[in-house]
């Protein structure tokens, strides 16, 4: 095989002049080197602030500004959009409130009752309650009643029905205590079904189920209010655009999300500029250097033309060259990276809480050597094609 | 045109290896062009010829063409036949259709180069760098690179990079390349320029000794006929003429 003769030749050429090849590979690393430090530095730095984005549930939140009417029907069909995680009907605030007493403490802790269901995003590390009597405290709220899991508590709530105060009890199971993220006052997670039982008796409607006594219910029940979560940070802008469409207004996150976002896209299109121009210059540094050095070796290459090579074997000579020289750099530029990353990531875990802000993934350092080495073929394709046209008797003459 | 033909080498000849008519090739630089002339020219197999003339007069450029290195700029006839048996190649037309692998091919066949410097590959040992020839054409590993390099006194600088070799020994290893894939005709451009009469008179003769030992067809450029005659090789005819104003030079060969 003659191409494998021209890569061993080029090979012991390239080895022969190691000061020369090492001068290359340092020129390479020298570009790549800090071109992969800068986007490790957007990477891990955009990337916490995604992370963190999607990692905290209450940036996916979208709450209505106003009350309203809502129908079990409207419920549903948002329920059924893709972009929608969660939704539940809220009911009405001033009936949503609980008090609360436990054999442990001798106090009373008046709660928020919040609507949930399986599925819940705030309450994704504990169970969610799953009949009537079951209850999920937020962590000041369990504290204050000196709580733990299983434990039972009395609820009461009161009314003034017919001119008169009435007040009943519930018999409630602790199953489980929120993440202080999820609720920070004093709360309580409970079935949807429950909070409509309490608000059906602030109202005076009769409660069957609890023999809470009282007028007939209306026949269709609407809520003024209702939680929602979109699937993903990126749905949230969307959610709102619709709701809004229809006259529901919202308060979200959206601004920060898109704050983030937007600096993503800024600092990529730096990046890009920068890794472009990086590229562009290395690309030309190395396309001169194999340039110069076809120029140098005029002599040796006609020596292999004169004892027989044909030109497209001489075409690989440069070729593999610049390939050594593309996947050395290539390496040394990852060592250059790994060590500066190091470096970075120790400095900074103080105020990052350990979180790393010089990162890349595997994937990238494989795309950094696929279009380096693409680089380096195509600037060394230039060459060799120069290199092929040098005819026997142009070198042999050289002074 | 004076002609010797050795007694010896005229019962080794066979048919005509290079037949050229009316082949020109010119070179300006500066205003300055030289053009060298070769109206008829014939060499046999088994010939040993002698190209003897001073500096500039186009030794290098006739060998380059009758090596296929340098393109001449107009061609009659060149016509190139190293096996009798087969039938003689159109070099003119090859070049015409820029058919520089064929001619890479050829060359790589039949002749051996060996240049007036060297022309050595410094990153490969002597060994590889008078094999090269041998490899490119697939040939057996044997003792030939041995035999050769024993003959011409190298053979301890076998594994050494031509980098660490005085410039006579670095042009005995180019004269082994020369030979080493056994051509049928060596072309030597001045092999011994670079070093003393004594030791060049004395490289010379060896490469004559083993190409005769190998019935090859050398052509030898230098500018010492003295000692090369001694060697009993033909020397070509040619004549140099000078404009009066001394731009153009004109060097016209036959034989
Ligand atoms: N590449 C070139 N371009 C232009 N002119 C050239 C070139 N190479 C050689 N010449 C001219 O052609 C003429 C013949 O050159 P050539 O090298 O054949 O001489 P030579 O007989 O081999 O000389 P020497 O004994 O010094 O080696 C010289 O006058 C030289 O100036
Ligand atoms: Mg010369």
């Amino acid at each position: 095989m003659k191409l494998f003769k021209t890569l061993r030749l080029a090979t012991k050429d390239y080895l022969h002049e190691w000061q020369v090849s090492i001068c290359f590979v340092l020129a390479l690393a020298a570009v790549l080197g800090p071109m992969l430090v800068l986007f490790g530095l957007k990477f891990g730095i955009i990337g916490g602030m995604i992370d963190e984005l999607i990692e905290d549930p209450t940036n996916r939140e979208i709450r209505p500004v106003s009350s309203a009417r809502f129908d079990d029907n409207w419920i549903n069909q948002m329920r059924a959009r893709k972009d929608v995680e969660f939704i539940l009907p809220r009911t009405r605030s001033i009936a949503a409130t609980v008090q609360l007493s436990s054999d442990k403490a001798d106090r009373f802790v008046n709660v928020e009752m919040i609507p949930t269901a399986s599925g819940d995003p705030l309450l994704q590390k504990t169970s969610a309650p799953e009949t009537i009597n079951q209850i999920v405290l937020s962590p000041t709220a369990a504290r204050k009643l000196n709580i733990e899991l299983g434990d039972q508590i009395q609820g009461s709530v009161t009314r003034r029905y017919l001119g008169e105060a009435e007040r009943v009890e519930l018999s409630l199971t602790v199953v489980g205590i929120a993440d202080a993220d999820a609720f920070t006052r004093d709360g309580a997670f409970v079935n949807l079904e429950l909070m409509e039982a309490i608000e059906n008796y602030r109202d005076g409607i009769a409660v069957t189920q609890f023999k809470w006594s009282g007028s007939e219910a209306p026949s269709e029940r609407t809520y003024p209010s209702f939680r929602l979560f979109s699937r993903s940070i990126y749905d949230v802008a969307g959610l709102q655009k619709a709701l809004n469409a229809v006259g529901v207004e919202v308060r979200t996150k959206s601004s920060d999300i898109e704050l983030v976002m937007k600096m993503d896209r800024n600092l990529t299109m730096v990046y890009w500029a920068i890794a472009i121009i990086g590229l562009f210059g290395f690309s030309l540094s190395l396309g001169a250097s194999l340039w110069a050095n076809v120029d140098r070796k005029r002599k040796e290459l006609s020596v292999l033309r004169l004892v027989g090579f044909r030109t497209g074997d001489i075409v690989w000579f440069p070729m593999t060259q610049a390939i050594y020289t593309a996947v050395l750099g290539w390496g040394l530029a990852i060592g250059l990276y790994q060590a500066v990353a190091i470096t970075i990531n120790t400095m900074m875990a103080d105020q990052t809480e350990g979180q790393s802000v010089c990162v890349l993934l595997p994937e990238h350092f494989a795309a950094a050597g696929v279009v380096t080495v693409l680089a380096a073929i195509i600037s060394a394709a230039l060459s060799g094609a120069r290199a092929a046209r040098i005819a026997p008797s142009d070198g042999l003459r050289e002074i | 045109m004076e002609t010797q033909p050795h007694s010896d080498a005229t019962q080794r000849e066979g048919g005509t290896i290079y037949h050229l008519r009316n082949v020109v090739l010119d070179r300006k630089s500066e205003g300055v062009s030289f053009r060298l002339n070769v109206p008829s020219l014939q060499i046999r197999q088994g010939e040993q010829i002698a190209v003897i003339g001073e500096s500039g007069c186009g030794k290098s450029t006739l060998l380059d063409i009758l090596a296929f290195i340098a393109k001449p700029s107009d061609i009659d006839s060149f016509r190139f036949r190293p096996n009798l048996a087969d039938s003689p190649t159109d070099i003119g037309a090859l070049w015409d259709k820029k058919q520089l692998n064929a001619l890479g091919d050829m060359r790589k066949q039949h002749i051996g180069y060996v240049m007036q410097t060297g022309g050595l590959l410094p990153y490969l040992t002597v060994r590889d760098n008078i094999n090269l020839s041998r490899n490119v054409l697939k040939m057996k590993k044997d003792d030939t690179v041995d035999t050769l390099a024993r003959e011409l006194g190298i053979a301890r600088h076998l594994d050494k990079l031509p980098g660490t070799l005085s410039t006579g020994e670095r042009q005995r290893v180019a004269i082994a390349r020369g030979l080493a894939h056994q051509p049928s005709i060596v072309i030597a451009d001045e092999p011994t320029a670079s070093v003393d009469p004594f030791a060049a008179e004395k490289i010379m003769a060896l490469f004559m000794e083993l190409a005769e030992d190998r019935n090859i067809t050398v052509i030898v450029a230098s500018h010492a006929w003295r000692h090369i005659k001694r060697l009993g090789l033909r020397r070509l005819a040619h004549h140099t003429s000078r404009s009066e104003d001394g731009r153009t030079t004109e060097t016209v060969v036959n034989g």
